[in-house]
């Protein structure tokens, strides 16, 4: 098996290694764009209109209620009728994929809003401080510091997310074992190299977001 | 600054309602500059709720606060709710110190932020109530490090930072363990003194008696009986003052 796996890396390594590249491109596309989108939806959330309220519990409610893969084959077959222009698959499925992820991101953010102490901001209030202030100051820095660890937790999903991706043979990890499955026929052991890589990425991360983490809790108690 | 011949708080047959439920059914009274008073009763009685009512916390259902003048239970903008409540400081039973500000931080924000002080005037500032009450060594920890009572007395001094003309106390003293009681009352006797117009919600029936110029009785969303300490507590005139009384000391 371990030979297989070298022989596999030695000829193949860097169909792997565009494959990783295609992940890493995939995933910080996702992260970055499914942030902002999360962050705008919970502020909308977190308003006091009834509208936006409403809208965006349906909105979450629709995206975590079914599977990610529906929603991917759901804007490749959408998008291309419902816009003028054409899309390529991989826009098909970064779009599809910041949707899901925007939905993950703005519960974490107005759960752990919601979760700040009411007297935080009542004593806030008290001593005369504007809603405004009250959010920047007191609110929001004691949320992020719950809300940054939720948040690295959901980036490691939705890199591992993007292996949905290989659905519809977008450059990128797994398509990368498919790449080279179909031409050697080693199943497993290009399976396993597709599978360290990512857990290679996936740990790296966790570390750095453990050492962030740290760094956060550390700075104020 | 206070008027002198002006009262602080006018409350006239404020009435406030959760849903169906009325916690405060019309209740009157007035406060005068420098006047200490003590509001006492059962939990659940509406004690909190008219302190809340006074700052704003809750808005009053009906009725109406006048404060040293003027009219605050009107829609005010959320300006003006603030600026109205610059004059107003508040201590919670809970404390609500911020654990994420360093103590001095915690005294400084609301008068650098909404008052625009200079930030080495509010920090001398911090520094001298800090010293008042011991703690100036204390000025660059995060609260987490206070016990109890150093908490609550931050939170005191954080709101005198901000010069109000009134402090309100929410049950200064519920949340504390019993040695860390005294250190608090104290401070609070200290700045009544010195002629802090206070309304504070207590159950201290000891303390209550003596630093109050007029005790309120509530009970059941009623102002039932208010007098001078000596009268509430030596002579009620009102069957639950009585009862109440009888069961708390």
């Amino acid at each position: 098996m371990l030979n297989a796996i070298l022989r596999i890396w030695n000829k193949y390594g860097f169909v792997y290694l565009n494959g990783l590249l295609g992940t890493l491109r995939l995933s910080a596309v996702t992260v970055f764009f499914a942030t902002i989108l999360g962050t705008v939806l919970a502020v909308f959330k977190l308003s006091k209109s009834r509208t936006a309220n409403v809208l965006v519990d349906a909105y979450v409610e629709v995206i975590r209620g079914t599977p990610v893969l529906l929603q991917i084959y759901f804007f490749w077959l959408l998008l291309p009728k419902a816009i003028g222009f054409e899309l390529s698959d991989t826009q098909s499925i970064i779009i599809a994929m910041v949707v899901n992820a925007s939905a993950y991101v703005c519960e974490i953010i107005r759960a752990e809003i919601q979760a700040v102490d009411i007297g935080q901001r009542e004593a806030a209030f008290s001593l005369g401080l504007t809603p405004v202030h009250t959010f920047f100051r007191i609110t929001l820095p004691q949320a992020v510091k719950n809300i940054l660890p939720a948040l690295g937790n959901e980036f490691i999903n939705m890199i591992k997310q993007t292996s949905l991706a290989s659905v519809f043979f977008v450059q990128e990890l797994t398509t990368a074992y498919r790449t080279v499955q179909s031409t050697t026929f080693l199943s497993i052991p290009s399976l396993m190299i597709s599978g360290m890589i990512y857990l290679v990425v996936t740990f790296t991360l966790t570390r750095f977001l453990g050492l962030f983490e740290r760094r956060l809790r550390s700075n104020a108690p | 600054m206070p008027l002198e011949n002006v009262p602080v708080f006018e409350v006239t047959d404020l009435r406030k309602s959760f849903r169906d439920l009325e916690v405060l059914k019309g209740i009157s009274t007035t406060v005068q500059n420098r006047e200490t008073v003590s509001v006492i009763g059962p939990s659940g009685g509406g004690k909190s709720t008219f302190l809340r009512c006074l700052n704003l916390l809750e808005e009053a259902t009906s009725g109406s606060i006048r404060f040293e003048g003027k009219e605050v239970t009107g829609p005010l903008s959320v300006k003006e709710k603030a600026l109205y409540r610059q004059r107003i400081g508040m201590v919670f039973q809970n404390y609500n110190v911020f654990p994420h500000l360093t103590v001095l931080d915690n005294i400084t924000l609301a008068p650098t932020l909404e008052k625009k002080i200079p930030k080495e005037q509010a920090v001398q500032r911090a520094y001298e109530l800090l010293e008042r009450i011991g703690l100036d060594d204390k000025a660059k920890e995060y609260p987490t490090r206070l016990s109890g009572g150093q908490k609550q007395r931050l939170a005191i001094i954080r709101a005198l930072a901000m010069d109000p003309d009134v402090l309100l106390y929410d049950e200064p003293t519920s949340a504390l363990d019993p040695e860390m009681v005294k250190e608090v009352l104290t401070l609070i006797q200290e700045l009544t003194e010195q002629g802090m117009t206070t309304i504070i919600v207590t159950h201290e029936m000891q303390f209550a008696r003596a630093i109050s110029d007029r005790v309120l009785f509530i009970d059941n969303g009623i102002l039932v009986e208010e007098g001078v300490p000596e009268q509430i507590f030596g002579d009620p005139v009102q069957e639950r003052t009585k009862e109440f009384l009888a069961k708390m000391l």
